[in-house]
Protein backbone atom coordinates (compact mmCIF):
# COMPACT_ATOMS: atom_id res chain seq x y z
CA UNK A 1 0.00 0.00 0.00
CA UNK A 2 1.21 3.46 -0.78
CA UNK A 3 -0.23 6.62 0.57
CA UNK A 4 -0.05 9.91 -1.52
CA UNK A 5 -0.27 13.08 0.63
CA UNK A 6 -1.57 16.80 -0.92
CA UNK A 7 -1.69 19.46 0.71
CA UNK A 8 -4.51 22.24 0.07
CA UNK A 9 -5.45 25.59 1.38
CA UNK A 10 -8.12 24.33 3.45
CA UNK A 11 -8.09 20.18 2.64
CA UNK A 12 -5.70 17.75 2.88
CA UNK A 13 -6.14 15.02 0.25
CA UNK A 14 -4.83 11.46 1.00
CA UNK A 15 -4.62 9.01 -2.17
CA UNK A 16 -4.62 5.20 -0.73
CA UNK A 17 -3.43 3.12 -3.91
CA UNK A 18 -3.62 -0.99 -3.09
CA UNK A 19 -4.56 -2.91 -0.42
CA UNK A 20 -6.39 -1.70 3.06
CA UNK A 21 -6.07 -4.55 5.16
CA UNK A 22 -4.60 -5.82 8.53
CA UNK A 23 -1.37 -5.27 7.52
CA UNK A 24 -1.33 -1.45 6.58
CA UNK A 25 -4.40 -0.10 8.46
CA UNK A 26 -1.72 1.02 10.65
CA UNK A 27 0.20 3.11 8.63
CA UNK A 28 -3.06 4.94 7.30
CA UNK A 29 -4.12 5.22 10.65
CA UNK A 30 -0.79 7.07 11.56
CA UNK A 31 -1.05 9.02 8.42
CA UNK A 32 -4.10 10.18 9.14
CA UNK A 33 -2.95 11.21 12.90
CA UNK A 34 -0.11 13.23 11.89
CA UNK A 35 -2.68 15.18 10.06
CA UNK A 36 -4.59 15.51 12.93
CA UNK A 37 -2.11 16.77 15.04
CA UNK A 38 -1.11 19.17 12.97
CA UNK A 39 -4.91 20.80 13.64
CA UNK A 40 -5.60 19.33 9.79
CA UNK A 41 -8.81 17.99 10.51
CA UNK A 42 -10.71 18.52 6.61
CA UNK A 43 -9.42 15.32 5.03
CA UNK A 44 -10.37 14.03 1.52
CA UNK A 45 -9.56 10.42 1.23
CA UNK A 46 -9.10 9.49 -2.50
CA UNK A 47 -9.99 5.82 -2.79
CA UNK A 48 -9.64 5.65 -6.73
CA UNK A 49 -6.92 3.46 -7.04
CA UNK A 50 -7.98 1.53 -3.86
CA UNK A 51 -7.87 -2.54 -4.49
CA UNK A 52 -9.00 -3.64 -1.70
CA UNK A 53 -10.07 -3.18 1.75
CA UNK A 54 -10.75 -5.09 4.96
CA UNK A 55 -12.05 -4.47 8.36
CA UNK A 56 -9.17 -3.32 9.86
CA UNK A 57 -9.26 -0.48 7.34
CA UNK A 58 -12.90 0.09 8.06
CA UNK A 59 -12.43 0.68 11.50
CA UNK A 60 -9.93 3.55 10.95
CA UNK A 61 -12.61 5.16 8.80
CA UNK A 62 -14.84 5.00 11.39
CA UNK A 63 -12.35 6.38 14.11
CA UNK A 64 -10.66 8.95 11.86
CA UNK A 65 -14.32 10.29 10.86
CA UNK A 66 -15.75 10.18 14.74
CA UNK A 67 -12.22 12.41 15.80
CA UNK A 68 -12.56 14.84 12.83
CA UNK A 69 -16.31 15.83 13.08
CA UNK A 70 -15.87 16.56 16.81
CA UNK A 71 -13.40 19.36 15.65
CA UNK A 72 -15.25 22.68 15.22
CA UNK A 73 -15.07 26.18 14.71
CA UNK A 74 -18.89 26.91 14.67
CA UNK A 75 -21.52 24.98 14.78
CA UNK A 76 -21.74 25.25 11.01
CA UNK A 77 -18.03 24.99 10.21
CA UNK A 78 -15.38 21.78 11.14
CA UNK A 79 -13.83 18.88 10.44
CA UNK A 80 -14.90 15.64 8.35
CA UNK A 81 -13.21 13.13 6.90
CA UNK A 82 -15.12 12.61 2.84
CA UNK A 83 -14.62 9.50 0.77
CA UNK A 84 -13.82 10.77 -3.72
CA UNK A 85 -14.14 7.83 -6.24
CA UNK A 86 -15.36 5.01 -4.80
CA UNK A 87 -14.24 1.63 -7.02
CA UNK A 88 -17.07 -0.73 -7.56
CA UNK A 89 -15.53 -3.59 -5.26
CA UNK A 90 -14.87 -0.88 -2.31
CA UNK A 91 -18.40 0.35 -3.04
CA UNK A 92 -20.16 -3.38 -2.22
CA UNK A 93 -18.17 -3.46 1.06
CA UNK A 94 -19.32 0.02 2.09
CA UNK A 95 -22.99 -1.25 1.21
CA UNK A 96 -22.67 -4.41 3.26
CA UNK A 97 -20.96 -2.66 6.17
CA UNK A 98 -23.54 0.19 6.16
CA UNK A 99 -20.44 2.43 5.48
CA UNK A 100 -22.71 4.17 2.50
CA UNK A 101 -24.93 5.87 4.57
CA UNK A 102 -22.27 6.95 7.58
CA UNK A 103 -19.98 8.68 5.05
CA UNK A 104 -20.07 10.98 2.84
CA UNK A 105 -19.03 9.99 -0.54
CA UNK A 106 -18.21 11.88 -3.82
CA UNK A 107 -17.99 10.64 -7.56
CA UNK A 108 -14.23 12.66 -7.89
CA UNK A 109 -11.50 14.64 -5.39
CA UNK A 110 -12.85 17.92 -7.30
CA UNK A 111 -16.53 17.66 -5.67
CA UNK A 112 -15.07 16.26 -2.61
CA UNK A 113 -12.95 19.46 -2.04
CA UNK A 114 -15.69 21.25 -3.35
CA UNK A 115 -17.37 20.21 -0.44
CA UNK A 116 -15.62 21.28 2.02
CA UNK B 1 -7.31 -29.81 -2.36
CA UNK B 2 -4.74 -27.95 -1.82
CA UNK B 3 -2.89 -26.51 1.48
CA UNK B 4 -0.28 -24.20 2.65
CA UNK B 5 1.47 -23.18 6.29
CA UNK B 6 2.28 -19.47 6.78
CA UNK B 7 3.33 -18.18 10.24
CA UNK B 8 0.76 -16.35 11.93
CA UNK B 9 1.74 -12.69 10.88
CA UNK B 10 0.21 -9.73 8.90
CA UNK B 11 2.81 -10.13 6.54
CA UNK B 12 1.44 -13.36 5.61
CA UNK B 13 -1.75 -12.12 4.66
CA UNK B 14 -0.94 -10.92 1.11
CA UNK B 15 0.45 -14.77 0.59
CA UNK B 16 -2.78 -15.50 2.44
CA UNK B 17 -4.75 -13.90 -0.49
CA UNK B 18 -2.93 -15.30 -3.45
CA UNK B 19 -3.03 -18.81 -2.54
CA UNK B 20 -6.77 -18.14 -1.99
CA UNK B 21 -6.99 -16.81 -5.64
CA UNK B 22 -5.36 -19.19 -7.30
CA UNK B 23 -6.93 -21.76 -5.79
CA UNK B 24 -10.96 -19.90 -6.81
CA UNK B 25 -9.51 -20.17 -10.04
CA UNK B 26 -8.66 -23.75 -10.27
CA UNK B 27 -12.09 -24.68 -8.98
CA UNK B 28 -14.16 -22.33 -11.55
CA UNK B 29 -15.36 -19.76 -9.15
CA UNK B 30 -16.39 -16.63 -11.03
CA UNK B 31 -14.63 -13.30 -10.17
CA UNK B 32 -16.87 -11.74 -8.01
CA UNK B 33 -17.00 -15.19 -5.61
CA UNK B 34 -13.19 -15.29 -5.59
CA UNK B 35 -12.97 -11.78 -3.95
CA UNK B 36 -15.81 -12.66 -1.81
CA UNK B 37 -13.86 -15.69 -0.46
CA UNK B 38 -10.72 -13.72 -0.93
CA UNK B 39 -12.34 -11.24 1.90
CA UNK B 40 -13.78 -13.70 3.95
CA UNK B 41 -10.60 -15.54 4.24
CA UNK B 42 -8.24 -12.26 4.92
CA UNK B 43 -10.67 -11.23 7.93
CA UNK B 44 -10.65 -14.87 9.39
CA UNK B 45 -6.71 -14.69 9.21
CA UNK B 46 -6.58 -11.11 10.40
CA UNK B 47 -9.19 -12.49 13.98
CA UNK B 48 -6.33 -15.54 14.29
CA UNK B 49 -3.19 -13.44 14.20
CA UNK B 50 -4.45 -10.84 15.95
CA UNK B 51 -6.54 -12.38 18.59
CA UNK B 52 -5.98 -15.99 18.55
CA UNK B 53 -1.79 -16.39 19.27
CA UNK B 54 -0.48 -14.39 21.52
CA UNK B 55 2.07 -11.56 20.33
CA UNK B 56 5.21 -13.00 22.05
CA UNK B 57 4.31 -16.87 21.01
CA UNK B 58 3.56 -16.56 17.77
CA UNK B 59 2.64 -19.86 15.88
CA UNK B 60 1.25 -20.93 12.08
CA UNK B 61 -2.07 -20.83 10.20
CA UNK B 62 -2.55 -23.56 7.83
CA UNK B 63 -5.27 -23.31 4.91
CA UNK B 64 -6.57 -25.81 3.43
CA UNK B 65 -9.61 -26.36 -0.03
CA UNK B 66 -11.38 -28.71 -1.01
CA UNK B 67 -14.36 -28.93 -3.37
CA UNK B 68 -17.52 -30.76 -1.89
CA UNK B 69 -20.27 -31.35 -4.38
CA UNK B 70 -20.38 -27.87 -6.03
CA UNK B 71 -19.30 -25.99 -2.45
CA UNK B 72 -16.07 -24.35 -2.47
CA UNK B 73 -14.76 -25.21 1.16
CA UNK B 74 -11.79 -23.30 2.83
CA UNK B 75 -10.97 -24.35 6.10
CA UNK B 76 -8.37 -22.64 8.57
CA UNK B 77 -6.24 -24.14 10.90
CA UNK B 78 -4.84 -22.82 13.92
CA UNK B 79 -3.41 -23.75 17.55
CA UNK B 80 -4.39 -20.34 19.49
CA UNK B 81 -6.97 -19.23 21.38
CA UNK B 82 -10.22 -20.71 20.35
CA UNK B 83 -12.13 -17.59 19.04
CA UNK B 84 -15.74 -17.63 20.00
CA UNK B 85 -18.10 -15.93 17.87
CA UNK B 86 -20.36 -15.43 20.00
CA UNK B 87 -18.56 -13.21 22.08
CA UNK B 88 -18.38 -10.76 19.40
CA UNK B 89 -21.53 -8.70 19.66
CA UNK B 90 -22.88 -8.12 16.12
CA UNK B 91 -22.47 -4.75 15.07
CA UNK B 92 -25.82 -2.27 14.28
CA UNK B 93 -24.85 -1.59 10.78
CA UNK B 94 -27.72 0.83 10.75
CA UNK B 95 -26.09 3.19 13.78
CA UNK B 96 -25.84 6.46 13.03
CA UNK B 97 -21.55 7.54 13.52
CA UNK B 98 -21.89 8.58 17.09
CA UNK B 99 -23.25 5.41 18.41
CA UNK B 100 -21.43 3.64 15.77
CA UNK B 101 -19.05 0.36 17.16
CA UNK B 102 -15.58 0.07 15.33
CA UNK B 103 -14.81 -3.21 16.07
CA UNK B 104 -17.00 -6.46 14.76
CA UNK B 105 -16.74 -6.00 11.38
CA UNK B 106 -15.06 -8.82 10.83
CA UNK B 107 -16.89 -11.52 11.75
CA UNK B 108 -19.74 -9.60 10.30
CA UNK B 109 -18.58 -9.79 6.67
CA UNK B 110 -17.61 -13.75 6.93
CA UNK B 111 -21.03 -13.91 7.30
CA UNK B 112 -22.21 -12.04 5.01
CA UNK B 113 -19.71 -12.93 2.17
CA UNK B 114 -19.76 -17.02 2.70
CA UNK B 115 -22.78 -19.22 2.56
CA UNK B 116 -21.60 -20.70 5.87
CA UNK B 117 -19.12 -20.22 8.34
CA UNK B 118 -17.75 -23.13 10.68
CA UNK B 119 -16.01 -23.00 13.92
CA UNK B 120 -14.76 -25.90 15.52
CA UNK B 121 -12.32 -26.88 18.40
CA UNK B 122 -10.67 -29.72 19.20
CA UNK B 123 -8.51 -29.97 22.54
CA UNK B 124 -5.67 -31.80 20.71
CA UNK B 125 -5.94 -30.88 17.39
CA UNK B 126 -6.99 -27.05 17.23
CA UNK B 127 -9.10 -24.94 15.81
CA UNK B 128 -11.10 -25.24 12.57
CA UNK B 129 -13.20 -22.31 10.61
CA UNK B 130 -14.51 -23.94 7.86
CA UNK B 131 -16.22 -21.76 5.07
CA UNK B 132 -17.96 -22.50 2.08
CA UNK B 133 -19.09 -21.04 -1.39
CA UNK B 134 -21.27 -22.21 -3.44
CA UNK B 135 -19.44 -22.62 -7.12
CA UNK B 136 -21.62 -22.02 -9.77
CA UNK B 137 -24.77 -20.47 -11.55
CA UNK B 138 -26.95 -18.03 -9.55
CA UNK B 139 -29.50 -19.34 -7.07
CA UNK B 140 -33.00 -18.69 -8.43
CA UNK B 141 -35.69 -16.79 -7.09
CA UNK B 142 -36.34 -17.13 -2.63
CA UNK B 143 -39.96 -17.95 -1.75
CA UNK B 144 -41.15 -15.93 1.22
CA UNK B 145 -42.94 -17.17 4.24
CA UNK B 146 -44.66 -14.62 6.99
CA UNK B 147 -44.52 -16.69 10.29
CA UNK B 148 -47.20 -15.92 13.04
CA UNK B 149 -47.75 -17.10 16.16
CA UNK B 150 -45.51 -18.77 19.02
CA UNK B 151 -42.82 -21.58 17.51
CA UNK B 152 -43.02 -23.65 19.83
CA UNK B 153 -44.05 -27.59 20.74
CA UNK B 154 -47.60 -26.47 20.43
CA UNK B 155 -47.48 -24.07 17.42
CA UNK B 156 -44.31 -25.45 15.46
CA UNK B 157 -46.19 -27.49 13.04
CA UNK B 158 -48.91 -25.58 12.04
CA UNK B 159 -46.62 -21.95 11.32
CA UNK B 160 -44.35 -24.48 9.50
CA UNK B 161 -47.08 -26.01 7.52
CA UNK B 162 -46.94 -24.30 4.22
CA UNK B 163 -42.85 -24.18 4.34
CA UNK B 164 -43.09 -28.14 4.81
CA UNK B 165 -45.63 -28.53 1.58
CA UNK B 166 -42.67 -26.08 -0.31
CA UNK B 167 -39.72 -28.49 0.59
CA UNK B 168 -41.60 -31.16 -0.65
CA UNK B 169 -42.37 -29.67 -3.85
CA UNK B 170 -38.33 -28.52 -4.21
CA UNK B 171 -38.16 -25.39 -3.05
CA UNK B 172 -34.76 -24.40 -2.61
CA UNK B 173 -34.37 -20.54 -1.36
CA UNK B 174 -36.59 -19.92 1.11
CA UNK B 175 -37.28 -16.41 3.44
CA UNK B 176 -38.85 -16.76 6.61
CA UNK B 177 -40.46 -13.32 7.37
CA UNK B 178 -40.63 -13.26 11.29
CA UNK B 179 -42.73 -10.27 12.10
CA UNK B 180 -45.54 -12.19 13.48
CA UNK B 181 -43.59 -14.62 15.76
CA UNK B 182 -43.98 -13.86 19.09
CA UNK B 183 -42.25 -16.26 20.77
CA UNK B 184 -39.54 -19.27 20.06
CA UNK B 185 -38.20 -22.24 21.94
CA UNK B 186 -36.20 -24.88 21.20
CA UNK B 187 -38.59 -27.09 19.45
CA UNK B 188 -38.96 -24.35 17.09
CA UNK B 189 -35.06 -23.69 16.80
CA UNK B 190 -34.96 -26.95 16.38
CA UNK B 191 -37.73 -27.06 13.18
CA UNK B 192 -35.83 -24.20 11.50
CA UNK B 193 -32.76 -25.96 11.91
CA UNK B 194 -34.23 -29.03 9.85
CA UNK B 195 -35.38 -27.04 7.25
CA UNK B 196 -31.82 -25.49 6.94
CA UNK B 197 -30.44 -28.70 6.26
CA UNK B 198 -32.60 -29.41 3.96
CA UNK B 199 -32.01 -26.85 2.01
CA UNK B 200 -28.56 -26.68 2.01
CA UNK B 201 -28.23 -30.42 1.15
CA UNK B 202 -30.07 -28.88 -2.13
CA UNK B 203 -27.70 -26.35 -2.46
CA UNK B 204 -30.45 -23.86 -1.61
CA UNK B 205 -30.41 -20.96 1.20
CA UNK B 206 -32.82 -20.46 3.93
CA UNK B 207 -32.75 -16.96 5.27
CA UNK B 208 -34.68 -15.53 8.13
CA UNK B 209 -35.89 -11.27 8.87
CA UNK B 210 -38.05 -9.15 10.58
CA UNK B 211 -37.29 -10.53 13.97
CA UNK B 212 -38.97 -9.34 16.97
CA UNK B 213 -36.07 -9.03 19.80
CA UNK B 214 -37.53 -11.21 22.01
CA UNK B 215 -37.04 -13.70 19.21
CA UNK B 216 -33.84 -12.29 18.46
CA UNK B 217 -32.49 -12.70 22.25
CA UNK B 218 -33.32 -16.77 21.84
CA UNK B 219 -30.85 -16.72 18.82
CA UNK B 220 -28.27 -14.77 20.42
CA UNK B 221 -28.53 -16.67 23.99
CA UNK B 222 -28.16 -20.09 21.64
CA UNK B 223 -25.26 -19.01 19.58
CA UNK B 224 -27.65 -19.27 16.68
CA UNK B 225 -26.88 -15.63 14.95
CA UNK B 226 -23.74 -17.41 13.81
CA UNK B 227 -25.76 -20.15 12.04
CA UNK B 228 -28.51 -18.83 10.31
CA UNK B 229 -28.78 -15.77 8.14
CA UNK B 230 -30.80 -13.14 9.99
CA UNK B 231 -31.48 -9.91 8.38
CA UNK B 232 -33.35 -7.08 9.54
CA UNK B 233 -35.70 -6.24 6.38
CA UNK B 234 -37.29 -8.64 3.59
CA UNK B 235 -34.97 -6.26 1.25
CA UNK B 236 -31.96 -6.89 2.89
CA UNK B 237 -32.72 -10.53 2.97
CA UNK B 238 -33.61 -10.66 -0.90
CA UNK B 239 -30.73 -8.96 -1.80
CA UNK B 240 -28.40 -11.32 0.24
CA UNK B 241 -29.52 -14.36 -1.62
CA UNK B 242 -28.65 -12.61 -4.90
CA UNK B 243 -25.19 -11.23 -3.37
CA UNK B 244 -24.43 -15.05 -2.61
CA UNK B 245 -24.12 -16.25 -5.53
Amino acid sequence: MEIIHKRLNRVDMLKVVGRLDAMHAPQFKQEIERLFEQGRYRLVLDFSQLEYVASPGLRVLIESRKRARDWKITDLEGGDVRIAALPSRIREVFDLTGFTSLFEIFPDTTEAVGSF
Amino acid sequence: MDSIIVPAALESLGRISDFVLDAAARVGLEEHAAWQVQLAVDEAATNIIQHGYEPDTPGEIEISWRVDGVQFAITLHDHGRFFDPKDVPMPDIHAPLAERQAGGLGIFLMGRLMDEVRFECDAKRGNFLTMTKRIGPAVGPARIFPLTGRLDAVGTGAALAQVQAALSTGARNILLDMAGVTFMSSSGLRALLLVRKELIARDGQLRLCELQPQVYEVFTITGFTQIFSIHRTRDDALAAFVQST
